[in-house]
């Protein structure tokens, strides 16, 4: 379980989260919905480390990750994919999934499996595994910046806005991915943030509304 | 041309290399941190003269030879001794800060390490030219070549080959790279920042220490060296573009061929020559030859 307790984030003098509480259960999917500046972006950071908290903590089962410092943080296990794909552009689709492989010094025959595995559940970018990153269209980065969060994202992954900017057809190709994730790993937590969450109804387990930094209902899941 | 434009060139050059191991490093260290260190050139002078005290009790205890060591010693005593030390005590606190903050700092540490050299080493000129001496001369086509000044410039060619495949190719490399283009990203995927802004600062003192030790054998070695350095070492940055090795490469030959080329045909014009390559390059190109604005990659 990986939970938020009464977190607050402050972001250029205004406050961004107010007391946000919430629980991600492991083995589930749970759809954060909210407009644009609603804090849906500013939550997935926050647990990432990478905005201070101004009060609150932030617990993965019985460690508390709240003064881990935010690079510690994936070796826990937890796979962050930005909104933007924020691909390194120099470097090949590989090399950029390795990236958390070589920081985290994990061991070639792990890394080899998590690479396996990746390109297992997303074929497509098995094929793109020489081009480099900066030559990807949208559709495709974001499946590589997907491929990368699952490399990191051993027990929880963490999508921000995923078809956002992702044309039709592309969009549902991706939450068939996600259907097929769902499936293969069915011990993941997933946590995706969404502004139109009608494409994750296949997945989804818990639906929380998020408006103004409040977490402000708690929707019952969609079938 | 003419054979006897080709000792100017090769003066250009080696000039070049010293420029481009200085400018390099200051380059580096603004791709990676975001700041604009200007107590870069205090490294170089610093690297000067350690060589030339480090290689003078060398020669004494085993030899000439053995002082040759010193040009590459120094350096790394130096970046292993002042690079982390500065990096955490000083411009950790700087990251983030307004630009102005972060220039009155690194100036203030600039003055820190001038003075602390006038205490240290004094005011009298220093040198060594025994590593030019025996390293000897080279002769082709009755034109007699320093062997010294071209292993300057096949260093500077090793140091600018080996940056990139560093980058490229080496795990270090890779994640000073991630850390140039997206910090925030970076962190996410398990790459401590923190320890990459230590190294690279290393690296970028030790590449101005480098340049600084090299050049302790051809110029006298006096205060005033690093204020001179850093503002040759920011023009060759800024017509390179920032955050660019291969544009600092081409810069420094740029400048090396026109100063030596002033020195020839124009000597009054010599100091300025840098200066009226920065303007040209800069009325044409406002980012330097190969930056842009907003990049951010090295």
């Amino acid at each position: 379980m990986l939970r938020l307790e009464q977190v607050r984030v402050r972001f250029h003098d205004q406050i961004v989260l107010r007391d946000v509480k919430m629980d991600v259960p492991a083995s589930r999917t749970t759809v954060l919905i909210g407009r644009n500046g609603a804090g849906k972006t500013t939550t997935l950071r926050a647990i990432m480390g990478v905005l201070p908290l101004e009060n609150g903590r932030i617990w993965l089962d019985d460690v508390d990750l709240t003064g881990v410092r935010s690079h510690d943080r994936a070796r826990f296990g937890v796979g962050y994919a930005p909104e933007d794909r924020r691909l390194i552009p120099d470097f090949s689709v590989e090399d950029n999934l390795l990236l958390p492989a070589i920081a985290l010094r994990l061991a070639g025959e792990e890394r080899r499996r998590r690479l396996d595995e990746i390109f297992n559940l997303l074929p497509e970018v098995a094929a793109l595994r020489h081009r480099a990153g900066g030559v990807l269209s949208g559709g495709q980065g974001k499946m590589v910046a997907l491929g990368r969060a699952l490399m990191v994202g051993t027990r929880y992954v963490l999508l921000d806005e995923p078809f956002q900017g992702l044309a039709p057809a592309l969009a549902l190709s991706y939450a068939d991915t996600l259907v097929r994730l769902r499936k293969s790993r069915p011990d993941l937590g997933l946590l995706i943030t969404e502004s139109t969450p009608r494409l994750l109804d296949k997945i989804v387990d818990n639906s929380l509304l998020i408006e103004r930094g409040e977490i402000s209902s708690l929707a019952r899941k969609a079938a | 041309m003419s054979s006897a434009y080709i000792p100017l060139i090769v003066d250009g050059l080696a000039d070049a290399a010293l420029i481009f191991f200085v400018a390099v490093g200051l380059t580096l260290v603004f791709s990676v941190m975001r700041i604009l260190n200007v107590a870069h050139g205090s490294f170089y002078a610093l690297g000067a003269y350690i060589s030339v005290v480090i290689g003078l009790w060398l020669t004494g205890r085993g030899g000439p030879v053995l002082g040759l060591a010193a040009l590459v010693i120094s350096p790394v005593l130096i970046a292993v001794l002042l690079g982390p030390l500065i990096e955490l005590t000083l411009l950790r606190w700087t990251y983030g800060r307004p630009e102005a903050l972060q220039i009155l700092v690194t100036f203030g540490l600039f003055l820190i390490l001038e003075d602390a050299q006038k205490l240290i080493f004094g005011v009298q000129p220093y040198s060594q030219d025994t590593p030019m001496q025996i390293l000897g001369i080279t002769r082709i086509g009755g034109i007699v070549y320093l062997n010294y000044q071209l292993i300057l410039v096949l260093m500077a060619v090793l140091v600018a080959v080996g940056l990139r495949l560093m980058l490229k190719r080496t795990r270090i490399g890779k994640l000073i790279v991630t850390v140039v283009t997206d910090q925030e990203l970076a962190q996410t995927l398990g790459i401590d920042s923190s320890r990459v802004f230590i190294l690279a600062f290393s690296l970028g003192v030790f590449l101005a220490a480098l340049g600084g030790a090299l050049a302790s054998p051809t110029v006298g070695v006096a205060p005033g060296l690093g204020s001179e350095t850093i503002v040759l070492a920011f023009a060759v940055a800024a017509i390179g573009g920032l955050g660019q090795i291969e544009g600092a490469a081409l810069a420094a030959i740029l400048v090396g061929l026109t100063r030596s080329a002033a020195i020839y045909f124009a000597p009054e014009f010599q100091p300025v020559a840098p200066y009226l390559v920065m303007l040209a390059v800069l009325l044409v190109r406002p980012f330097g030859l190969f930056g842009s604005i907003g990049l951010r990659r090295i």
